[in-house]
């Protein structure tokens, strides 16, 4: 048979806030030095009053925004230098001014939820749902129109006759005395009800939304555009005879403005096609702005596929300004740039026929401005 | 008038005569651009106090605050400021042709200033200005005078013409401080943009406006003049320290990282001669002096109702308003950091004449707004 605990407290009401902070000096001279109020709106000079010591949270979440700031700034730091250098927009990997924003934001980050969650579970002392001040009588009043003050026992001990005398002799009421909480853990009944309680909950829900779903089929907001007729790629479909959404073109057919390139290799290809294109001043124009925005990258603004941004890398790519480029035919590049060579992919999809043209023409015009003719110069 | 504050004026008077002199010399020996830098600064200072405080007046006016009705006096009696330095102003346009590139014959050779012509040429600046300091007459005829008047004929209807006065004052106040902005500091280099630059103005503005309401209030409340004035009011002025020196970061960070990403040449060589030789240090001062200092020393409740604190504070963040001014003004003028005697020269010059105004301000009217309905209310405020 365990000692009988002190109780939780004894708890009386005073009529006003200010009957309130009269009588705590008068409680404190009598000894009582653990109280805590439960009003129904903040009282100016309560927590002076009641001795509060400033609370630590301040402190704990300066801590933990400026611990914010620094974790932000590393990780970022060593995804953005270390891990995984990409080069953006020209600058240093290493950019703390882009780190800015990021840092601002999870030093707020980590200051609200250590305000948030300090308050509730370290200074709050949550999960603690059973405070006996919600079983008291006084609930009712300390919420609406009466002001509590409670005793509480200091290291364990607190004369119950003695509180409750002398809240009533300093102008409280309605004095009661609150049972200590159980604070046994909980035993395996309380472990079995409560998970058998959620496995039915689960299994409620699960089947209550399947029959739900029967009854009433998931309703789309608006389908008009979505059930509409039409044929669809790579979808069947009854329109035609071979039940296929998309169809082959006739034998022999070409789409309009588009060329197919039939040579099977670079070489077959510089033997086989002609440039298209006369050189003007225009094309050239054409052809430079796609080849700084496509080919630039990795060959370099005058080809010589040594740019500043491969260095980072393994990759090699071909120098434009070699003689086996210089002297290769028209058709050969442009097979490369349709077709792709080693690691370099198809450029098809993104330039036609005729940018790779153009493209073609401006590379001529670098490789002469690297290797120019005699009579290019008089 | 005691004769210790006598003795007091005529020694401030005579500081400011030493500077005077200091100013001639320094127009005579370093040459007039050293000159009307200096000048400049002085005089946007001058202004960002008084347009700060009648900014603060009218922001109380415009939200019916209720706390701070016992401390408006403070603000109001330094918004005088804003006018006093109408002579300041009208003397810096004697400066326009040796300060700003536009207004020197070379500017019309340069396609990005021409371009701006139509609103950068000298009649307009001169025709903006003097819009500007009517304005400012007028605001502060409409929501500071009528105040001094309530004290003694206790018409609470004033108050009620003040708060519908309000809007319009803010609204000359952010016309004027950012044509403020644009004209007397960022046309220093006409080629810059910087759509931000005015609001960067107004958060040193409102800031240096706070620091010399937090002064004069506390100049009051040590001598016990402010009766039922407490730590809540205080605490209150703290924030709002506290805040702007946020928003003044927030401002002057925009401001840089936006460029820096962009990295326009119109945009970022303004901060490159701002952030390299001597000005890097400079920067970097005004960013830790400007932002974290303050931001440090106001960040616990317990500093924000701090006299000693708030003190210090305001007196620093005035400080590094004038160091964030030389920032701006200086690398316009000259690539060097310059600080020496003629910049001493001017400090002596404005400081007391500065410190006589602000001292004749605080003589006018009572220390309370004691005919405002709400002061007994404000007086009551508690966190």
């Amino acid at each position: 048979m365990p000692e009988p605990e002190a109780p939780f407290g004894v708890l009386g009401l005073y009529p006003t806030a200010q009957a309130l902070l009269e009588a705590i000096p008068g409680i404190k001279a009598r000894g009582f030095s653990n109280l805590e109020a439960y009003t129904p709106f903040p009282v100016h000079g309560l927590e002076e009053a009641l001795g509060l010591k400033k609370s630590r949270l301040g402190t704990l979440v300066f801590i933990m925004a400026a611990l914010g700031a620094v974790s932000a700034f590393l990780f970022e730091w060593w995804t953005s230098a270390v891990d995984y250098p990409l080069v953006i927009g020209g600058k240093p990997f290493n950019s703390w001014q882009a780190f800015v924003p990021v840092m601002f934001e999870v030093t707020v980050l980590f200051a609200t939820f250590t305000a948030g969650l300090g308050m509730l579970f370290l200074f709050n002392k949550l999960p603690f749902f059973g405070s006996p001040i919600l079983g008291s009588k006084a609930i009712r009043e300390t919420t609406k129109d009466r002001f509590g003050l409670l005793i509480m026992p200091v290291e364990g001990v607190l004369d119950v006759e003695a509180a409750s005398a002398a809240l009533l002799e300093t102008g409280g009421s309605g004095v009661e005395v609150l049972a200590a909480p159980d604070s046994a853990p909980p035993g395996l009944g309380w472990w079995l009800k409560t998970l058998s309680g959620i496995a039915a909950a689960c299994v409620v829900a699960g089947f209550g939304t399947a029959w739900a779903i029967q009854i009433y089929p998931t309703l789309p907001p608006m389908v008009h555009m979505e059930v509409q007729p039409r044929l669809d790629a790579q979808k069947a479909d009854s329109f035609f005879a071979d039940g296929h959404g998309m169809q082959l073109p006739p034998v022999g057919t070409v789409a309009r403005g588009y060329m197919p390139l039939l040579a099977k290799s670079p070489e077959e290809a510089g033997k086989e096609l002609i440039n298209p294109l006369p050189v003007t001043p225009a094309v050239l124009q054409k052809g430079r702005d796609l080849f700084n925005n496509h080919c630039a990258v990795c060959h370099d603004r005058l080809g010589t596929g040594k740019p500043w941004l491969t260095s980072a890398y393994t990759a090699k790519p071909a120098n434009l300004q070699a003689s086996t480029y210089r002297e290769a035919p028209d058709g050969y590049i442009y097979y490369v740039i349709s077709e792709g060579k080693g690691a370099m992919p198809s450029y098809a999809a993104d330039l036609s026929a005729n940018d790779r043209w153009a493209i073609v023409d401006y590379v001529r015009a670098l490789q002469r401005s690297q290797h120019a003719e005699p009579e290019d110069v008089q | 008038m005691s004769s210790g504050s006598g003795t007091t004026v005529r020694s401030l008077l005579l500081l400011s005569a030493v500077g005077l002199m200091g100013a001639a010399a320094t127009y005579l020996v370093e040459g007039p651009v050293r000159f009307w830098a200096n000048w400049l600064v002085w005089m946007v200072f001058g202004i960002a106090v008084g347009l700060g405080c009648l900014f603060i007046v009218a922001l109380e006016h415009q939200v019916q605050s209720i706390w701070s009705v016992p401390l408006r006096r403070v603000p109001e009696r330094l918004s005088s400021l804003a006018l006093w330095v109408t002579p300041l102003v009208l003397a810096a346009l004697l400066g326009l042709p040796v300060l700003y590139p536009w207004a020197k014959p070379a500017g019309a050779s340069v396609p990005a200033i021409v371009l701006k012509s139509a609103w950068l040429n000298t009649p307009f600046f001169i025709v903006r200005t003097l819009i500007c300091v009517a304005l400012w007459f007028l605001a502060y005829g409409l929501v500071v005078k009528r105040s001094f008047e309530q004290d003694r004929s206790r018409d609470p209807m004033i108050t009620v013409r003040l708060r519908r006065y309000a809007p319009l004052v803010l609204a000359i106040f952010a016309l004027t401080l950012t044509t403020v902005a644009f004209d007397w500091i960022s046309s220093l280099e006409p080629v810059w943009y910087s759509d931000i630059f005015g609001v960067y103005l107004f958060a040193g503005t409102f800031l240096s406006g706070l620091a010399a309401t937090t002064l004069g209030t506390l100049y009051l409340y040590n001598r016990g003049r402010l009766p039922g004035i407490t730590k809540d009011h205080l605490y209150n002025l703290g924030g709002f320290l506290f805040a702007f020196t946020v928003f003044w970061g927030y401002i002057a960070f925009a401001q840089y990282m936006l460029m820096w990403y962009g990295d326009m040449p119109e945009e970022v060589f303004w901060f490159k001669q701002r952030t390299t030789g001597g000005w890097l240090a400079l920067a970097l001062i005004l960013g830790i002096g400007h932002f974290f200092v303050p931001f440090l020393a106001l960040v616990s409740r317990k500093a924000k109702t701090s006299p000693k604190r708030l003190r210090w504070v305001s007196l620093w963040l005035l400080a590094f308003m004038l160091i964030d001014l030389y920032w701006l003004i200086f690398p316009a003028v000259g690539a060097k950091v310059r600080l020496g005697w003629p910049e001493l020269s001017f400090a002596l010059l404005f400081l007391p004449l500065g410190l006589l105004a602000a001292r004749a301000a605080m003589a006018k009217g009572e220390d309370t707004p004691v005919g405002d309905p709400f002061l007994q209310e404000g007086l009551e405020f508690r966190l």
